[in-house]
């Protein structure tokens, strides 16, 4: 049996396996290991299994451990201890509350306010599931308390939700960078136009509706007064601190992102505990919860690595690569046919997942076709954010129907969700059309 | 007796992650301020990431947290739901069993030979190795205890999901 049809027929099986329920961990390590192990055996012409053994464990092994332990990957585990810290201290909290305050006035304006401290929470914690789970918690609760049409109370959250792949930091652009090999601060520098980007369309799409049809979005008589706003606004600089160092120190060169997430981790702690909001069982428990958090990321990671050595094995990639180079298509038709790939997988697959089976094939294409992977790392998590508030499976969505409950099914959080859609649609052609969004940054900052 | 096992594994990787927080934080002091560096920082932050990543893993395991698609699935009776769930514990043991034997084959090699990393401290290199075979050598018993549980819990006509959390809520613990 030739490696390459071994890698089309474990292709298969994990799609398979997937489709049955198998971890997505379990599936990619397991289908590589039983993969190589009958490369291995089959090499020479005929079937010898003693011959395999060592050359497959070491594989699986060193693939497995080098990922782990890893210096530049620690910036995961601090960033998702970052969230969570930042929560419990009632850090993102208050970017909500803040924006609530301002905005409160506007029609639609507590709306806008949660978009708003999503992208606040987003420029804190790197995960798009924890956005809208937790900004879900807080903010949907109280729109439908004020009258807020569910679908709007709820769409608007599940879609600012997504922009916690795109703001930095995001642990989705740690991963690319991993399998992609390139700097993930460039990454992070290459997300933010596009992040501010989809978060004034969010905005946008809030007040076009609110104007269209004003009873979703009842006034309320709540007034604040300038010195209760300007104390909300003042209240909220341990989300502003933590973001300037993140970004500030990343720009300009004074840290790495991993220094950046280790440095907030500490100042995030030490402020919470001088605002007397942590306490030692609260940072205890935010810890524990980003063990648990991380290590099922990491498995995945792990074990994407495992069967991206595999599939090097295989030489699959290379026989996809020429394939398509002899199909000549376009780089315009090349990128139509990978976001149509992304978008189709982000109905039924989680992001990580998407992104570890199919990097593997799409970097050699896109390097091929010699474009930036910065860029198109922007691009993939872009599709990949999409992909999380699409039918039928779209987790921010799932996440927010799990909060609220009853009160608004998943088919009207869909059904509101689609102008969000749409605007994500537009800064997605924008971002494909003019790499600049998101070269400019990181550029800048060489 | 695999409950307070996970419970120490999972509290030493909180801790490997506290501890990563605090050495590149006084490492970045250190640069900033007095022009100096922590001797073999990098070294150490690697090793405390095997155990901040994989000491948790029967944790999660446990909690079930392991990511899959369940899009299909869901449309599956409850039943064949629960095999799906059988036959995702016994992928995990076929994946992690290589790992396992490998990394314990390392770890008695780094051992037998007294291999250290090249550095200012001369840092021994079986911490990362043992971290790792404890993780995954904890995490394959777990999955191997919720396979046998399960196929009795099926066999008994009953029905499992991974939405439930069988070793009780170890993130509770610090709360009680």
């Amino acid at each position: 049996m030739d490696p390459s049809t071994i890698g089309m027929v474990a292709f298969a099986a994990v799609l398979l396996l997937l489709a049955l329920r198998i971890p997505i961990a379990f599936t990619l390590a397991s289908v590589a290991t039983v993969g190589a192990f009958l490369i291995y055996a089959f090499r020479g012409g005929s079937f010898a299994p003693e011959r395999a053994i060592k050359p497959t464990s070491s594989m699986v092994f060193s693939n497995s451990y080098d990922l782990v332990h890893s210096y530049e990957l620690s910036m995961i585990p601090l960033f998702v201890a970052l969230g969570h810290i930042a929560y419990k201290a009632d850090i993102t909290t208050k970017i909500y509350h803040a924006a609530k305050v301002w905005l409160t006035k506007l029609p639609g304006g507590v709306a806008m306010a949660s978009v708003m401290g999503c992208a606040g929470f987003s420029a804190i914690t790197g995960s798009s599931i924890a956005c809208a789970s937790t900004m879900g918690k807080i903010c949907t609760p109280e729109m439908l308390r004020m009258g807020y049409d569910p679908r709007l109370a709820t769409a608007s959250v599940a879609a600012g939700g997504t922009l916690g792949s795109l703001i930095p930091p995001s642990v989705l652009f740690i991963i690319y960078g991993i399998f992609t090999e390139t700097s993930i601060s460039s990454l992070f520098l290459a997300g933010i136009l596009p992040g501010l980007l989809t978060l004034a369309g969010f905005l946008l799409v809030i007040a076009v509706w609110v104007f269209m049809r004003p009873e979703v979005a009842p006034s309320n008589d709540v007034r604040y007064t300038a010195k209760e706003r300007w104390m909300a606004a003042l209240d909220s600089w341990p989300a502003v601190l933590l973001f300037v160092v993140i970004i500030g120190g990343i720009y300009g060169g004074i840290f790495t992102a991993t220094e950046a997430a280790a440095v907030c981790v500490v100042a995030a702690t030490l402020i919470g505990f001088a605002q007397k909001n942590l306490t030692v069982i609260d940072l205890w428990d935010a810890v524990k919860e980003t063990c648990v958090q991380t290590s099922s990321i990491f498995i995945i990671a792990a074990c994407a690595k495992i069967f991206v050595a595999f599939i090097a094995l295989t030489g699959v990639a290379p026989v996809i690569v020429q394939a398509v180079a002899d199909a000549d298509l376009s780089v315009v038709l090349l990128l139509v046919c990978i976001a149509v790939i992304y978008l189709a997988l982000g109905m039924f697959l989680d992001p990580i997942g998407i992104m570890v089976l199919t990097l593997p094939l799409m970097i050699p294409l896109v390097e091929s076709y010699d474009l930036n992977l910065i860029w198109f790392g922007v691009v993939v998590i872009k599709l990949l954010e999409i992909g999380l508030i699409t039918p039928p499976v779209g987790l921010n969505v799932f996440v927010i129907a799990n909060v609220v409950g009853r009160e608004a099914p998943i088919d009207k959080i869909f059904a509101g969700i689609t102008r969000f859609l749409s605007v994500d649609i537009i800064v997605l052609i924008l971002i494909m059309s003019f790499p600049m969004i998101s070269l400019l940054i990181p550029m800048a900052a060489r | 007796m695999l409950v307070p096992l996970e419970r120490i594994l999972l509290a030493l990787g909180a801790l490997a992650v506290i501890l990563l927080g605090v050495l590149i934080t006084s490492n970045v002091i250190a640069r900033a301020v007095f022009n100096t560096f922590i001797p073999d920082s990098v070294i150490m932050v690697r090793e405390l990431m095997v155990a901040a990543i994989l000491l948790p893993l029967a944790a999660a395991t446990a909690q079930r947290a392991h990511v899959s698609v369940a899009f299909l699935s869901d449309q599956f009776s409850p039943r064949v739901r629960s095999w799906s769930i059988v036959a995702g514990s016994l992928f995990g043991m076929i994946a992690l069993a290589p790992l396992f034997y490998k990394g314990s084959l390392e770890l008695m090699k780094v051992i037998e030979r007294g291999s250290f990393f090249s550095g200012d401290l001369d840092l021994p290199k079986w911490p990362g190795y043992l971290f790792f075979v404890l993780g995954i050598g904890a995490a394959w018993l777990r999955l191997a205890e919720v396979f046998v549980r399960d196929i009795r819990t099926i066999s008994a006509g009953g029905t499992v999901s991974d939405e439930q959390q069988h070793a009780g809520d170890l993130l509770e613990e610090g709360r009680n």
